[in-house]
């Protein structure tokens, strides 16, 4: 009995938090997903239809919103993965200030994105430090435009700036899982650094590597706050046309697709990693 | 195959010298084993020689080259790990081939390396299995397969049988020494187990904090330790002092603190008045009969049956000496006893 009574008291223990996720979030996606097919209409009559689908594969500023949201997610990854992985591994390896570069390092974790993207529109905006530090030493003759480019370089600077600390410990923790005796019984069959890189470290930390690239490209692709701040006048991140749809235009019908989009593309993302992890550990 | 010379080798880590000038040299095919307790230096003079240490002072020589400044990915040795090492993520084929790889050998050479030592290793039909499919002691093969199939020239063990339970530890040290024989490659093993060492060694050299306490062969050091150290650290040994009272030709009288006993001096040079640390070794203190020499009467305080003899703790006017008694033999704590000790069997320590 007095067992019984233990277990009902850690059921308990989910309400709170389950309870939340199953009532605000498990009923809002339930809702979005039946609003983008026009049903639970808060805009107009409820009616079971395709038609905010067709809409969206004709719409053309929603599909270059979705087009580059996934490159924003795709390049901010790879950007991250490639500043933060030879960082790991120093400290890693350990050396001079160690210590310092991994305090230092973690500083972009307290800094909210707003304000990260505030402070580095300072350093590359067109009449930001950076230009004109490279203006006066004659590098440039004129300003280059590194915020609100076409491209979104602006935004991928500062969600690799912004997000470096958050892989960086992931990475960490998979490198240093890696026994010393590895890395020196790779050494001593006659690997040199870079076959030690490629065929030692790379692979052991591949499981690390995937889930920061999932978490970072799944935060790059949904991003409002940076895209908003230092993204292209055209077109807007997918969150960010999502916003304008509800809010500027009223059609929340046609924003409930967009969420929909997010929430599939995420899922299929992850699905794909966890399938290459799977792959490249050998485990499949 | 390598003839190893190491010449005032020293390796400090902060402050401490790790390793002490330390001067040792292999000849080519030789078994060498570095002997010793926990941090007396002989894992990192083993780490040094495969290039994972950079010396502090002294010299490492391969036949005629000098190899302090080579990196060790060039130095043609091969480590057999305590903890294997073997590449989590590579199955067995791929753990052996990876040495090969890394030496640019043609896929149709290494093809066939690997498969020959796959047969000799007895690890044929497991070159799919990933390590942690492997038992400790295939793992274990597969890391020798791995080490010899580049054909290193020399052989460096860390512990390598320290994970296995005591029956395949015996198998294997066995092994390990056939195909180190038959291969004919010049071999260092480090190892804290002292039967382990006399059983596999050619030569073991006993270490002791960062220095070298004696080189010799697996017999010379059991019976002629030359330091108290190697006295007490290779199998059992009452360690004793004294002083010399006469000398007659090779024999000499020391007094003790349990009595006169005559010992065989050898060639050493010992006069009357000379103080002397000496040692001898359990099983040359036995059962007195008539007309042996160094008679003791002694007091037994314990007797622990151990199988093939009877461990003795004998209580001599106030000195505890270690002896042995055949095991048919009855002792019981409290009894008097009467024992000889060998004139032979006395080794004099520095």
């Amino acid at each position: 009995m007095k067992r019984n009574d233990a277990s009902v008291f850690n059921y308990l223990l989910l309400i709170p938090g389950v309870g939340f996720i199953v009532l605000f979030i498990g009923s809002s996606i339930f809702i979005t997903i039946t609003q983008s097919f026009g049903l639970l209409s808060v805009s107009g009559k409820s009616q079971f239809t395709f038609e905010n689908w067709r809409q969206l594969f004709h719409d053309k500023e929603s599909l270059d919103s979705i087009l580059f949201s996934l490159k924003m997610g795709l390049l901010s990854s790879i950007g991250t993965l490639i500043f933060s992985f030879p960082v790991a591994l120093f400290l890693r390896k350990g050396g001079a200030g160690k210590r310092f570069l991994a305090s230092l390092i973690k500083i972009p974790l307290f800094v909210p994105a707003l304000v990260a993207a505030f402070l580095i529109i300072n350093l590359i905006s067109y009449h930001g430090i950076i230009n004109e530090v490279l203006v006066a030493l004659g590098f440039i003759k004129k300003p280059l435009r590194m915020l609100n480019d076409k491209f979104g370089w602006g935004v991928v600077a500062i969600q690799v700036w912004k997000n470096l600390p958050f892989v960086l410990l992931i990475l960490s923790s998979s490198l240093a899982s890696i026994r010393d005796d590895t890395v020196d019984a790779a050494r001593n069959l006659g690997a040199g650094s870079w076959a030690v890189l490629f065929h030692i470290y790379i692979p052991l930390a591949m499981p690390g590597i995937l889930v920061s690239m999932i978490l970072m490209f799944i935060k790059a692709f949904g991003d409002f706050a940076i895209t908003s701040v230092a993204g292209p006048t055209y077109p807007p991140s997918i969150a960010l046309r999502m916003r304008n749809t509800a809010t500027l235009f009223q059609e929340w019908d046609k924003a409930a697709v967009l969420g929909v989009v997010i929430i599939l593309t995420t899922i299929v993302i992850t699905w794909l990693y966890a399938r290459l992890a799977e792959f490249v550990t050998g485990r499949h | 195959m390598s003839r190893l010379v190491l010449r005032n080798l020293t390796k400090r880590f902060e402050s401490i010298a790790a390793v002490d000038h330390v001067s040792l040299e292999v000849e080519e095919g030789e078994f060498v084993t570095l002997l010793g307790p926990s941090g007396c230096g002989k894992t990192t003079t083993l780490r040094t020689i495969a290039g994972f240490y950079q010396p502090d002072e002294g010299e490492i020589w391969f036949n005629d080259r000098l190899m302090n400044n080579i990196p060790p990915a060039k130095r043609n040795t091969a480590m057999c790990f305590q903890s294997y090492a073997l590449f989590p993520h590579m199955n067995v084929w791929d753990n052996i081939a990876f040495g090969l790889k890394m030496r640019r050998i043609p896929p149709a050479e290494q093809k066939r390396r690997v498969a020959q030592v796959l047969e000799m290793m007895s690890l044929a039909g497991m070159e799919k299995r990933m390590p942690g499919q492997l038992s400790g002691g295939q793992q274990q093969r597969v890391a020798l397969a791995r080490a010899i199939v580049t054909q290193p020239d020399i052989l460096l063990f860390d512990e390598p049988l320290s994970n296995l339970d005591a029956k395949l530890r015996v198998q294997v040290r066995v092994e390990i020494r056939e195909m180190q024989k038959r291969l004919g490659i010049t071999s260092i093993y480090v190892t804290h187990d002292q039967d382990e060492a006399l059983a596999i060694s050619d030569r073991i050299v006993v270490m002791n904090q960062g220095h070298i306490e004696q080189v010799g062969d697996p017999q010379t050091i059991y019976l002629h330790p030359s330091t108290s150290f190697v006295a007490g650290f290779i199998g059992l040994a009452n360690i004793l002092s004294g002083r010399v009272i006469s000398r007659q030709g090779r024999r000499i009288q020391l007094e003790t603190s349990f009595g006169n006993l005559w010992a065989d001096a050898g060639d050493r040079t010992m006069e009357a008045g000379d103080s002397v640390r000496f040692s001898f070794r359990p099983e040359n203190m036995t059962r007195w009969h008539e007309g042996a020499p160094n008679r003791i009467e002694g007091t037994i305080l314990h007797a622990i049956f151990m199988g093939d003899v009877i461990d003795l703790f004998v209580d001599v006017k106030g000195t505890r000496l270690r002896a042995h008694a055949e095991s048919t033999a009855r002792y019981r704590s409290g009894d008097t006893a009467v024992f000889s000790i060998d004139e032979a069997a006395f080794q004099f320590l520095e």
